[in-house]
């Protein structure tokens, strides 16, 4: 599986055409497909390209909500052990 | 617009093109939300389609009522609604609950109905969360559609059989949490 690093993975920002991609708990998901991320931005607030974790525990959903995008890497750093299956 | 008013959002510490552009998008989503729950209710007959019927046309209707309460907020905050409405469908906050591929599948129906509750119960709650102790009015709003978004979740889910909603129909009157911000 593809390791991004932060850099790497600000590049996947939503914007000019690039894809969505955001990490959680060390996956990196692909929310290119989902309505609520259109151009990288979600509920204004929030950007594409970066580990949105944190962010994610003081959201309104859990991240149950991401298991029906693909997930195209982990973040660089995060051992395999440190990865839960599910989100 | 009330420039003292958005004044004491900002001194609070919010940051109000960002809370203006979400409440656009809300504004979006409850239109959109009319217009599309507009089909939907057209298209539920039948057996199965008549009961949910009513309770897709009083979330329709109390939908358009969120919108038309939203509105003066975003214009007070000193933000306006798209001059277009084609791009104002698409800065939606929630996807459009569009009528099933089979429109006598009234499960499918269900589902699209409650997914579009729910996302509207999350971006509520989302506002609610931003605005408390900083932006009374904003909150006040957010949280009275908040209060219906959560009863039309429960109708819904109740017919998917994730138990009992717990309260009635409405009885006459809609909006009985958003009506003081339209009288």
């Amino acid at each position: 599986m593809k390791e991004f690093t932060e850099e790497e993975l600000a590049q996947y920002n939503g914007k000019n055409g690039n894809p969505v991609y955001v990490v959680y708990k060390g996956k990196v998901y692909d929310l290119s497909a989902s309505f609520l991320w259109k151009d990288g931005t979600h509920q204004v607030l929030h950007r594409a390209g970066v580990d949105l974790t944190e962010a994610l525990e003081q959201a309104p959903h859990g991240g149950d909500v991401l298991e029906k995008f693909p997930v195209v890497g982990v973040l660089h750093g995060v051992g395999m052990s440190d990865i839960p299956s599910k989100p | 617009m009330a420039r003292v008013a958005r004044e004491m959002v900002e001194k609070a510490g919010i940051d109000v093109d960002q809370l203006v552009e979400l409440l656009v998008k809300n504004a979006a989503a409850e239109l959109t939300t009319y217009y599309y729950y507009t089909i939907l209710r057209c298209n539920l007959i039948g057996l199965e389609g008549e009961g949910i019927k009513e309770i897709a046309e009083t979330a329709r209707i109390e939908d358009r009522n969120h919108f038309e309460a939203l509105v003066p907020r975003i214009y007070e905050l000193g933000g306006k609604l798209p001059d277009d409405m084609k791009a104002f469908h698409d800065v939606s906050a929630c996807p459009p609950a569009r009528l099933p591929k089979d429109p006598t599948d009234t499960l499918a129906m269900l589902k699209v109905l409650v997914e579009a509750e729910r996302c509207a119960v999350r971006g509520y709650t989302y506002i609610c969360n931003l605005t408390a102790g900083k932006d009374h009015r904003t909150y006040d709003l957010s949280q009275a559609i908040l209060n219906e978004e959560i009863e039309h979740e429960s109708w819904f889910s109740e017919f998917l059989g994730e138990g009992p909603s717990g309260h009635f129909m409405r009885r006459g009157e809609t909006s009985p949490f958003v009506s003081k911000f339209l009288k």
